[in-house]
């Protein structure tokens, strides 16, 4: 995927989530972002690693920066206890015109992270994306993933990460991903 | 056992001290060869000062990230339980201070001659300089410095490359240790490479005061929505020191890094280095990356130059005798406003007119300028760096798009340029999709 088309997929899954209550901040958009593709298997070709609050693309940040530089985003304080918001910036709508409809075979994929993780607050996102991180993974198993969870986020006690397993377990059943 | 302190005078931190088992890493093939590559590739053909080397702003970054470790740890400094809980205690602690120390002296090892100058095409896929350094630093060469530190080698990847290029995930504490050094906003290397590049090149925008800003980091959770996920913050009376730090950064790729004859240079240099290397790339072997610095591509460089016969022969010419092509066209606002491609357009206008030998495109895509991480303030809360400063938030993006010609057809191509300016670039305000 180029990485307008990229773009494109972007602002419109920016605009599914805050259809869910999601005030988008970089954190939604990298933890809805890393669901799309590694559970949803959508072919945006980031590089995830363990970082800010769970996985974390390094590459989708600059991204997301150049979105910033073009216009096709920009920065919006939300004031205390929030972080910075992105909203689609004035050079939004070409892209969205453009490449929004490449969007449009991903549409089932992207309204389900949407509906699931458009609500959830970072303290939230950040667990159950690294619920999903240490899965993937398979190095632990069972409850082990708690553990390791923990380990790896010493913030996040056992008994939270555990929640969270639970509740990506019940998303991999429920997920649809692309077809391959 | 380190038996003695070894002090070493530094133009930007006075002196900076390391204890004799330290001094082994210094003392070691990796190391001394940073003697020999320059921090700024070829900028000192531009900016005659900038001939300082990754050697002096390794030691830099390892002072500075002492500094900030030793700031941030202090247990007064340590306003929040998730902060508190992070930090190892007793001989832990000096564990880790000594891992970060080897880090920072390592974390640029892996360069190659003229550093990023051609990193990308002149080294096989999977491979850039965090990969060859982290190699390096696992690897045999330095296991016996690693068994007189008593630290593991491993650890000390970790922290130098940081988690984006080591190939297992970091904890917290190890993310917070990577910050410390190679953080995006205000890592040790970030810090030493502005104050050392702007002393050294006499641009004097780079300056900030950074003995402030270490004095204000601390380990902060980002409180974000209720996250307690601790990381690198500020409190509110450093806010200015990293406005400047930042502001410091965007003046400094307007004016050095990203300065256009600098940024031809690199093209001369990959496209010789490309006729010049057998094979055309670099190996990613350590003995071979160990052998070969700028001193030996420098050597190339001025054998071919002056040799029609000798590979490389032609882009070492223009870069050592000043041939280089010149600057036809630059991305501009106006252009960009009438289409998004504009470049793209001159770039195939000209190449086409003009062939495309005769025509070199560079481009540095653009990359804002503002970075968020926590400030503590005044009343004790946790609030973002861009709610916190309108200054932050305003920080132009930065990158160019470039189109160089031929010296000789310099002036003729302007000409032709000018007289056919809107053909070239048509007005239909689209979104381009390479260069933008």
């Amino acid at each position: 995927m180029e990485w307008l088309e990229r773009a494109g997929l972007l602002l419109v899954m920016m605009r599914r989530l805050r259809e869910h209550e999601s005030w988008c901040g970089e954190t939604h958009i990298q933890k809805a972002a890393y669901f799309l593709q590694e559970l949803l298997r959508v072919p945006l070709e980031y590089r995830f690693v363990l970082y800010k609050h769970g996985p974390f693309s390094f590459e989708l940040r600059d991204e997301l920066a150049g979105m910033q530089a073009e216009g096709f985003l920009v920065v919006q304080p939300m004031g205390y206890p929030y972080g910075p918001s992105l909203r689609e910036g004035p050079a939004a709508e070409v892209v969205l015109k453009r490449y929004g409809k490449q969007a449009k075979a991903y549409r089932k994929q992207i309204e389900f992270v949407a509906a699931k993780l458009g609500d959830k607050r970072v303290v939230d996102l950040e667990k159950l994306a690294t619920a999903l991180y240490v899965t993937l993974e398979g190095r632990a198993t069972g409850q082990e993933r708690a553990g390791r969870i923990h380990a790896l986020k010493t913030h996040i006690p056992i008994e939270g990460a555990q929640t969270a397993l639970a509740e990506i377990d019940r998303m991999r059943e429920e997920a649809e991903p692309v077809a391959c | 056992m380190a038996t003695k302190t070894h002090e070493i005078r530094d133009p930007i931190h006075v002196f900076v001290r390391l204890d004799s088992d330290e001094r082994r890493l210094l003392d070691s093939r990796p190391f001394q060869r940073l003697r020999h590559i320059h921090q700024l590739a070829t900028t000192f053909l531009v900016y005659p000062g900038a001939t300082h080397t990754r050697f002096e702003h390794s030691l830099g970054v390892m002072e500075l990230a002492t500094r900030i470790y030793d700031v941030v740890t202090t247990p007064a400094n340590l306003l929040y339980d998730s902060a508190r809980a992070v930090v190892p205690r007793d001989d832990e602690y000096k564990y880790w201070r000594r891992v970060l120390r080897a880090a920072a002296l390592c974390h640029d090892i892996g360069h190659l001659p003229f550093s990023h100058a051609a990193e990308k095409e002149l080294l096989p896929a999977g491979y850039d300089h965090e990969r060859i350094g982290r190699e390096m630093i696992e690897g045999p060469v330095l296991r016996p410095v690693w068994d007189t530190l008593k630290v593991q080698p491993q650890d000390v990847a970790k922290v130098a490359v940081g988690p984006d290029k080591y190939p297992e995930p970091l904890n917290t504490w190890e993310n917070i240790l990577a910050e410390i050094i190679v953080g995006d906003a205000f890592g040790a290397d970030r810090m030493d490479y502005l104050l050392r590049d702007s002393h050294h090149a006499g641009v004097a925008y780079g300056r900030f005061d950074h003995f402030r800003l270490v004095d204000t980091m601390r380990i902060l959770p980002t409180s974000e929505d209720g996250s307690a996920e601790p990381s690198l913050g500020i409190t509110q009376g450093g806010l200015q020191s990293a406005e400047a730090l930042l502001w410091a950064r965007y003046l400094m790729f307007a004016q050095l890094y990203l300065h256009h004859v600098r940024r031809i240079y690199d093209v001369h240099l990959k496209e010789f280095l490309q006729q010049w290397l057998p094979g055309g790339r670099f190996h990613t072997d350590v003995e071979a990356h160990l052998r070969l610095s700028d001193s030996e591509v420098m050597s190339g460089l001025r054998d071919a130059a002056t040799d029609p016969s000798k590979p490389g022969h032609e882009p070492a010419r223009r870069l050592l005798k000043r041939e280089h092509y010149r600057l036809v066209y630059e991305k501009n606002p106006a252009d960009q406003e009438r289409n998004r491609q504009s470049t793209r357009c001159v770039y195939e206008a000209v190449a086409g007119e003009f062939g495309p030998a005769a025509v070199r495109l560079d481009s540095y895509p653009a990359k804002s300028g503002s970075v968020d991480f926590p400030v503590y303030t005044r009343n004790e809360r946790i609030e973002s760096s861009l709610d916190m400063s309108k200054t932050l938030k305003e920080i132009p993006t930065f990158g160019v798009d470039y189109v160089f010609i031929d010296p000789s057809l310099r002036e003729k191509a302007k000409d032709w340029l000018k007289q056919n300016r809107e053909r070239i670039i048509p007005a239909n305000g689209g979104t381009g999709d390479g260069v933008a």
